[in-house]
């Protein structure tokens, strides 16, 4: 019986199922662990002459230079700011469109979310266009009807870049607290209003604490990427003088370059993330309880009457006035004029400016191609990575888990900029700089946690005995692999890449350190453009949505939930 | 309009709840005395939460009037409609809806809090009640941490501890296992006995409703079937649906050998209790009603054997016995005292 000829090709394939999956997980922490260890090292690095130290010297700098405080402060503000908004404005418009009878309520349960796919970069520059003190669109159209010419609310400011910011970042919360709304046991709320409280004290006592596990991470996550995100202060308010801290990392590698002081700054403020993200796990895990019960009624819908329907369809139509139609139409008009005065010339109006960004420019056409590549490959790497990933955190058994779940969930939180700063360092002296492959890898890097999130939920979800009936049944791993768990996991597969395809087709900040002549992408060819020649970058932003919204409609079609 | 009886402490008329154009109540009218105690008895979708939804202010009904302890909470003629907080109830809820966000007692406090009462005494009067229900121990431990009867004395406690002259039960027994589900139905009534209120029970199951209830509804798809006494309404049918409902044998009379042996009636219906069997076909009693079938199926039930009996013609019936004596397959008659045997119209 020592010549069992099964015995050799099962022992393969129980390696192929134990190292496919730790394959995943270890590409996943070196990608975040490889940079971070550049970045430490480097921020510990003084150079003397031509000779580097071991030195604290980056760190001190950092606690007294008042730079570094005034831009923390300022990133603290946007990153509050933003919060306040969008936890009030997407927990009134997913309780309009749950609990109310407002007309339209399913057409609005989608609109709200275009803002999700949006790019924040586009809309800033959108918001430029309309109302840039003196020149948008708003104060010319409204001057000439008044005959008077006036400035405006300063869109270049830290409200400007809080109110872009909250527009934007108000799905995230919208989609954080609909399900809990909608699926809410209502003899919840019943029991409160049946014994003695009125509506407002119920929503006050009840509604919002029931709530409370995914407003909190709804806030976390809103605040870290406010205070985190490049582009919308770069547009809004770089030129003004205002930094905020990925901003302010982004002047310390450009002008002067001073990478040991930007490692160190992008060393701190990973700390804080790293802090922020425990402080949260350990919150929820103490506050995880069911609020849907077996049986139980669906939440009560709300019978608005005349004045109530008026405010809810005011809040909604304001909502995707100020987030979709009005940016974008002012991109529109911007990109069909010749040339940009502040006022839209119907008799003018030419497609020049598209087709020269889509054929004849070679830097946009370029951008173009760039960015689709990215996208694609990017998508489908990061896909594959976070599916091996993916079954390692829910199917393998291991001891070390969590920490390795805590590890992988590192870049949720880490600005765009910051880890790009530590691929910077780490690829600079190496062939890689200034190639597609290195951006590849950072967005990567950056982004494949949303992926494997989306992944695992459903993985989760999927009973084991359903793969190892597959199993008792004869079928080897891979098989099992290929014609149980795959199929099952479609839906979530291609919600994950569609996610991480919109992501890369908008990413700045990962890309602005990284990028090189001949790798730019959409993002950055506007940046680039955008002190000469704004009709090029109104219709690459125009093209840019169009990409995006093509992912959005893509992603309704699977019907799985963006957050999990 | 109409004078209520001075003792209607409830009173409820013409109620219709719609939804959509499916009628889940259709015109319903009953009354409670004070202190006393009603059930709303019927099978699953008849219309029983629906009932004490309307009656607390959640659900609004198109039509009807609905007073409590002499306040019109509502009446549709008038347009009146109160809130649910100022209908001044206690509600058991089905699933407990105990808040997970709060521990045992903040829970047991929050309809004092809402009224307003200082801290210092809600907390006294919460621990009070806690005691009653035997929950002392569990005071400031989370909601989440409790087991489902633990769970279903907390909505108990946190109903009843702002004296509401009314109390609403939907299913209140009907989560808990026959131990304890006995233990509290007892304990319900000592309650209501120390505390005085007012109770209204709605429940699918018969036990409850008799254990628990002086008065019974017995509804039917939004419609009141019978009422009355709780022996009465159990003791007499007056329709199949009802006989069907309390568990007895309903058989069609045309669809019966010898239907000239029942005066005219298109239904009877008889208890499986007060069936006598015996092997082969035997003549007739002095009055029984004698039918003739083969036994089909026997199942041990502790006490007895049942027995479903065919007679032939699609006519199956339930039988109990305590004689062990008989086995599927074999031809039998069955006797049925005339007193036993209830004749129906429909
Ligand atoms: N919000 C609603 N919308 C539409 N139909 C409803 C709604 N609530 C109840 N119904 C319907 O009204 C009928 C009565 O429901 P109700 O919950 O009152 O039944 P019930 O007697 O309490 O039943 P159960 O014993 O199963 O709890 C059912 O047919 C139900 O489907
Ligand atoms: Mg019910």
């Amino acid at each position: 019986m020592n010549a069992d000829p099964h015995l050799t090709p099962k022992k393969k394939r129980m390696t192929l199922q134990a190292s496919l999956p730790l394959i995943g997980v270890g590409v996943g922490i070196l990608l975040i662990i490889g940079p971070f260890l550049a970045g430490l090292i480097r921020s510990l690095l003084l150079w003397v002459g031509n000779d580097p130290q071991v030195s604290l010297a980056n760190y001190s700098w950092l606690l007294t230079d008042t730079r570094i405080r005034t831009a923390a402060l300022n990133s603290l503000i946007c990153g509050l700011g933003a919060m306040s908004v969008s936890l009030v404005l997407g927990t009134s418009l997913a309780w309009i469109v749950s609990r109310t009878n407002v007309p339209g309520r399913e057409t609005l349960r989608t609109l709200n979310l275009i803002p999700f796919f949006f790019s924040p970069y586009v809309g800033a520059i959108g918001w430029i266009f309309l109302i840039a003190p003196y020149s948008g669109l708003m104060q010319t159209s409204l001057g000439s009807l008044l005959g008077v010419s006036f400035e405006g609310p300063n869109i270049y400011s830290l409200a400007g870049v809080i109110w872009i910011l909250s527009l934007f970042y108000t799905p995230y919360v919208y989609l954080f607290v609909i399900s809990p709304l909608q699926r809410m046991d209502a003899a919840f709320e019943d029991a409160a209003r049946v014994h003695g409280a009125s509506f407002w004290t119920t929503i006050r006592l009840v509604t919002l604490p029931l709530l409370q596990p995914g407003l909190l991470s709804a806030a976390l996550i809103v605040f870290v990427t406010s205070a985190g995100l490049f582009d919308v202060p770069l547009a809004l308010t770089a030129t003004k003088g205002i930094r905020t801290m990925p901003t302010e990392v982004f002047a310390l590698v450009r002008y002067p370059s001073d990478l040991g002081r930007a490692a160190a700054f992008g060393i701190f403020i990973t700390a804080i993330t790293i802090v922020l993200t425990l402080w949260q796990r350990a919150h929820l895990s103490k506050r995880r309880y069911e609020i849907i019960s077996g049986k139980g009624y669906k939440p009560r819908v709300i019978e608005l009457r005349t004045t109530g329907t008026l405010i809810a369809l005011a809040i909604e139509v304001l909502y995707l006035l100020t987030s979709v139609v009005l940016p974008v139409l002012a991109l529109v008009l911007v990109a069909l004029s010749p040339l940009w005065t502040g006022r839209f010339n119907p008799a003018t109006a030419t497609l020049a400016n598209f087709s020269y960004v889509l054929f004849d420019y070679s830097l946009t056409r370029q951008a173009i191609l760039n960015s689709l590549f990215l996208a694609v490959t990017g998508a489908t790497l990061g896909v594959m990575l976070s599916g091996l990933q993916s079954y390692y955190l829910i199917r393998v058994r291991s001891g070390f888990k969590s920490f390795i779940d805590a590890i992988l969930a590192l870049p949720l939180g880490i600005p765009g900029i910051v880890l790009s700063l530590f691929f910077l360092i780490f690829a600079i002296r190496t062939p890689l700089y200034g190639t597609l492959a290195i951006l590849l890898i950072a967005y990567i890097a950056r982004f494949f946690p949303f992926a494997t999130r989306t992944i695992s939920a459903m993985l989760s979800a999927i009973h084991p005995e359903l793969e190892e009936s597959a199993r008792a049944n004869g079928a080897t791993w891979a098989q099992t692999m290929r014609f149980v768990l795959l199929p099952l996991l479609r839906p979530a597969l291609i919600a994950a890449w569609i996610m991480l395809f919109i992501i890369f087709i908008r990413e700045l900040g990962a890309s602005i350190l990284l990028y090189a002549s001949g790798t730019e992408t959409i993002s950055i060819a506007m940046l680039l453009l955008s002190e000469n020649s704004v009709g090029y970058v109104a219709a690459l932003a125009l093209i840019q949505l169009v990409l995006l919204l093509t992912g959005f409609s893509l992603f309704r079609l699977t019907k799985v939930s963006a957050i999990q | 309009m109409r004078q209520d009886a001075p003792d209607d402490f409830v009173t409820i008329r013409n109620v219709t709840k719609k939804f959509g154009e499916f009628r889940a109540l259709d015109g319903l009218s009953f009354s409670v005395r004070e202190g006393g105690t009603l059930a709303l008895l019927g099978p699953s979708g008849c219309g029983k939460t629906t009932m004490l939804r309307c009656l607390a202010g959640l659900e609004t009904p198109e039509e009807g009037f609905i007073s409590i302890a002499g306040k019109v909470v509502f009446d549709s003629a008038k347009g009146i409609n109160l809130n649910p907080e100022d209908r001044g109830l206690g509600v058991v809820f089905q699933s407990y809806a105990v808040w997970p966000h709060m521990s045992v007692v903040e829970n047991v406090e929050f309809p004092l809090r809402v009224r307003g009462v200082a801290p210092a005494e809600r907390r006294a009067r919460a621990m009070e009640i806690l005691e009653i229900v035997g929950l002392t121990a569990f005071a400031s431990r989370s909601a989440t941490q409790l087991s489902g009867g633990q769970q279903q004395r907390v909505a108990l406690a946190r109903a009843l501890v702002h004296k509401p002259a009314l109390v609403l039960f939907d299913e209140a027994l009907s989560n808990l296992d026959a131990q304890l589900r006995e233990h509290m139905r007892l304990e319900l009534q000592a309650l209501q006995d120390r505390l005085g209120f007012t109770a209204l029970y709605v429940t699918h199951d018969q036990g409850e409703a008799l254990g628990l209830a002086e008065t019974i509804i017995l509804m039917n798809a939004g419609q009141i079937e019978a009422s009355g006494p709780a022996r009465q309404v159990f003791m007499t049918h007056h329709s199949s649906f009802a006989a069907r409902f309390f568990g007895l044998n309903v058989v069609e009379t045309a669809r019966l050998a010898a239907p000239h042996a029942i005066a005219g009636k298109p239904f009877i219906a008889f208890q499986r209790e007060y069936v006598r069997i015996s092997e082969g076909v035997t003549g007739p009693g002095s009055d029984d009603l004698v039918l003739l079938g083969t036994i089909a199926t026997r199942s041990f039930q502790g006490l007895a054997d049942e027995y479903a009996i065919d007679l032939g013609n699609d006519v199956s019936v339930r039988v109990l016995d305590r004689s062990g004596a008989f086995s599927p397959g074999q031809a039998v008659s069955i006797a049925i005292s005339r007193k036993d045997l209830f004749l129906l119209d429909a």
